[in-house]
Parts: C-alpha cells; structure tokens; sequence
C-alpha cells in the first residue's frame, strides 16, 4: 500500500432519518481514511446504513453530521473526482453500449469520434469488446453491471465508490465479475471503496474491510486482509481465505442476527405490513 | 399497432408465396365492405342521394382531387430567388392545407404546453397533487362546450379552430408527461447527479429520452383529439378546412363529394399516425 495522504476522509458521520416510529440513527460517527490505490470494503448486515454512507460519500445526500474530504476538498455535492456505481440497473436502455460508456465523456464536452476511442478502451477492459452496438436490454444482468462499470471508469475517477453493485447477480457471475474487478484494480490502481454485505466478495477483493455494526451503523471494526496481490477468484479456495472469512463473519454474525430478530419483531408488530 | 421495446424490430413477416393470411382477410374486409355498399345503392333500400354507388363517389373523388378549381396565390422568397405566382389548384388542396396548419398549430402549442405542465407537476409532488385532479376531470369533457367561448375570444377565423385544437391536446399530453416522469427510475437521476450534470442537461440527457414512449403515445393520443377538435370546430362555423367541406357538401346536399372528403380525410388521418407511430420506434 503506498504511504502518502489519503484520498478519502470520513469523519464522524453521523445522519439521521425521521420516520413514523421517531427518529432513526442511520449512520453513527462512523470514521476511517481510504488511501490512494487501496480497496476498502464496508459489511454490514442490511440496515446497517452502508448504502446511506455511500450516498453521503457520493454527495447525494446531505443534511449529516461530520464530513468528507475528498484529496481535500470537503464534499458538498457530487464531487468531480468521485465515481459511482449503483446497486440497481442502471444503464441508459436508449443508449447503445458504446454510448452508454461515452456518457460522461459527452457530458465532459469531448468530441465525438475521440470519446468514442477512449469508450471502446473502456468497453475492452471490462470485457464487452464486440457489443458496442447492444442495446442493454439484449445484455445479460451480470453485462449490463459491467457496462455501469465502464461508463462510470471513463470519467476516470480519483475515487470509485460502489454499492453492492453484483447484488443482483447469481453467485458464480458474481466471481468472475471479482475477478474482473481484480484486474482492472491491478492495470489503473483504481481507489475504490465497496458497499458489500457479501462476505466472500469483500474478502475476494479488499485491502481491508470495515464491519459496521446492525442499527444504529457504527464501525464494529477494520480487518486488514493481506492475501497476496495479484489476486484471481481462485483465492476463494485458499486456507487464509477461510480464516479471513471465518474472523469477519464471527464479528458481523452478532449484528446479522440482530437485524434479524429486528425484523422478526417488526413483522410480529406490524402483521407484517412495512411501516 | 406501435411496436414497443428498443431494437427488437418487428418480425419479418413470413414470406408466403402469395399474401399473408392477415393481409387476405384485410382485402376480403375492405372488398366486402364495397360489395355490400355497392348492393344497398343499387337495391335502392336506402335513398340513392344517401348511399350512392361507389363509380359515382369514385367519380366525384377523382373531382375532388383532380379538377383545379381555385386560385391558390403562391409566393415564395429565397434569397434573390422569388417565386410568385398564382396555380389554378383543387380547392380540397387549399382547405386541406388550412386545416393541416390549425392542427399543426395546435399540436405545437398544446403539445409545448402540455410538455412544459408535465415536467413541472412530475418534478413536484404537491402541484401534481393540488392540479392533478383537476386535469383527470378535465380531460374527457368534451372540448366543443367551449367553442362558443373561443369564438368569442378568438374570431371565427382560424384562430378559434386552433384554440379548440389546443385546448384538446393539451390534456392528454399533459397526463401522460406527468406520469411518465414520475416512472423514470430513481437510480438514472442519481446517476445523472453523480455525473453532475446541470439542470439543462439534466432535462435533454435524462428526462425526456427516458420518457420518450409516454410523451409519444401522449402526442399520438393527442393529435387525434386535436383532428377532431378542430375538424368539429369547422363543421360548427367556418368559411374554410376540411370540416367546412364536409358540411358544405352536407347543406348542398352533395353526398358523393361529401363521402369523397370522408374518405380522402381517412387516409389523411391514417398517414398522420403512422408518421408519429413510425417516431415511436425511432
């Protein structure tokens, strides 16, 4: 890990949402600096508040307490050096792959036949060279994530930031999509910070992983995962894989289970209806 | 019917060694429907002046569209060029045309309207509350209650026309812009937000291509309620369009050219919605 500044501070944020049952405590002084080239994985079982930190982090949403510094300059907004990757579907479906890609590049103001050069490098590194012409909806799930991922790499980022963004895939797409994670982590030493509540995929990928604590979301604590670089999926099989795994789910198996009894008293509660 | 979805285009139609049974059926409808127009002409069940045989609506279609019988004075200028002249042209071209440009006007200030309200009730939960209800009930009033109103306001001119033709459109494509924003998916926005785009860009970036099929079947719902609008507008009290024709050959009890206008409108009528269905899938 190279020892310079680092890139992203998070500093004692705290957000809260009103709800019909009071006030609820999303996220709580949760800290912790991201250095530049490092993969830090944020766990936690559902509504720990890592999807409200993510939009916090990305400026989507504000009203919080504490702040984000950003190669220091403090977060008011979607920050220019900031790029982000969804949890849901979120390609353009009248856009071809390649204009999809090219989004930024466009919005940037880049001429055409040089964003559409500079889309294709894009296209090739996640693996979709030859669709370029696609529409999304003749794309596969786990294609389409990709082509999120492609677009949002071309406005080459300082930071990238995404939430849960193989969610929705099945478990072997969501390995080999790691593995392109890898590498493309490996050829642009890409920052990247991960929302994940998926524990093989933080330890497949991380640097280190921050757990979160269930409701009110506090750093439980921050694991440094020191398997060796380059990675491939095939670290999944290896012994320290299983004891990293098996220390990370030790801690987040307390607040898992919280959340669930959580849940089971509100469906008992409410019959249940959501509130 | 508009074929939905984004590249799938529609299936090539199987190549048969003659017509496809769905194209047979469509000529047997068409081919029975004069067959038995024909028979009630000449059976005289009805009176002649009403059903008329098909050679004599024939004959006064081919009057309508063939004989010049008006001087349509043409004057157009580019540059140094000039072109002013008067052409002997059939009359129906000239009403036609005037028609054509109520319903077009219409169609550009409703739709603008319609398209500037909805964006605005869409992005704004408690306007679309506070006015929704309102345009709901609106909506399916039958719009000629107000010509005499537009008249008043307006003349009788064409201006009263494309004031009925607004007023029509205006409803469905305000209805459906407003709803079709609040569809949009909450992640495209936040990606757009992400790649900080300003409002405009927000709007020609995101908004309206993600919109595109409801502000299209709005515009397509409403250039029909715009044609007959306007169209009823003429035929109540006008000297000119294509509705003026219609009842003009009504008082003169001319029924051939009157089915002749009918059926020359048809096909009008029928290019007009191909042409904005072919917009939908672009």
């Amino acid at each position: 890990m190279p020892t310079a500044e680092p890139i992203l501070v998070v500093e004692n944020i705290v957000k809260r949402f009103e709800t019909q049952d009071g006030v609820l405590t999303a996220v709580d002084d949760v800290s912790f600096n991201v250095m530049p080239g490092e993969f830090l994985s944020v766990i936690g079982p559902s509504g720990c508040g890592k999807s409200t930190l993510f939009n916090v982090m990305g400026g989507l949403l504000d009203g919080y307490e504490g702040r984000v510094m950003v190669g220091g300059d403090t977060v008011r907004g979607p920050h220019a050096s900031v790029g982000m990757i969804f949890q849901e579907e979120s390609t353009f479906p009248w856009r071809t792959v390649v204009d999809n890609v090219a989004f930024p590049l466009e919005i940037a103001g880049m001429a055409k036949t040089e964003r559409i050069e500079r889309a294709r490098h894009f296209i090739d590194l996640v693996g979709l060279d030859g669709f370029e012409r696609r529409y999304p909806a003749e794309l596969s799930g786990g294609m389409r994530q990709r082509v999120s991922m492609a677009r949002t790499l071309a406005s080459e980022p300082k930071i990238l930031l995404m939430d849960e963004p193989f969610a929705a895939l099945d478990e072997q797409t969501r390995l080999l999509l790691g593995d392109k994670v890898l590498q493309i982590q490996e050829e642009l030493k890409q920052t990247t910070l991960l929302i994940t509540h998926n524990l093989t995929e933080a330890v497949q990928l991380s640097d280190r992983i921050l757990v979160m604590t269930y409701r009110p979301g506090r750093t439980k604590r921050i694991v440094e995962i020191k398997l060796p670089r380059p990675r491939t999926s095939e670290v999944v099989g290896s012994d320290d894989f299983g004891r990293y795994g098996a220390q990370i789910w030790a801690e987040l198996r307390e607040e898992a289970s919280k959340g669930l009894q959580d849940d089971e008293s509100r469906v008992a509660r409410d019959g249940g209806r959501r509130a | 019917m508009a074929q939905t979805g984004h590249l799938t285009g529609v299936p090539a139609p199987a190549a048969g060694p003659w017509l496809s049974p769905v194209t047979r059926l469509r000529v047997a409808i068409l081919l029975t429907l004069l067959v038995t127009w024909e028979a009630v002409a000449a059976s005289g069940i009805l009176l002649r002046e009403v059903v008329p045989s098909v050679v004599v609506i024939g004959r006064s279609l081919a009057e309508l569209l063939f004989h010049p019988d008006l001087k349509w004075p043409v004057d157009i200028g580019m540059g140094g060029l000039r072109f002013a002249q008067q052409l002997w042209v059939p009359a129906f071209y000239w009403h036609l045309y005037v028609t054509v440009m109520e319903v077009a006007t219409a169609l550009v200030i409703g739709g603008f309207a319609g398209l500037a309200v909805g964006l605005a009730l869409g992005a704004n939960p408690f306007l679309s509350k506070a006015f929704e209800r309102y345009l709901y009930y609106l909506g399916p009033t039958p719009k000629i209650v107000f010509f005499p109103v537009m008249i008043m306001w307006f003349g009788v001119g064409p201006e009263s026309k494309i004031a009925m033709g607004t007023l029509s459109c205006f409803f469905p494509i305000v209805l459906s812009a407003a709803s079709g924003m609040r569809q949009i998916e909450g992640v495209l926005i936040r990606v757009g937000r992400s790649f900080r785009l300003n409002t405009w860009q927000m709007v020609t970036k995101i908004y309206l291509p993600a919109m595109r099929e409801p502000i299209v079947n709005g515009v397509r719902l409403g250039m029909g309620v715009a044609m007959i609008g306007t169209l009823l507008a003429e035929t109540k009290l006008s000297n000119k369009g294509v509705g003026f024709m219609i009842i003009d050959a009504y008082n003169t009890f001319d029924m051939p050219r009157m089915y002749a206008v009918l059926l020359t409108l048809f096909v009008v009528a029928i290019g007009a919605n191909a042409l904005v269905g072919r917009a939908s899938r672009g």
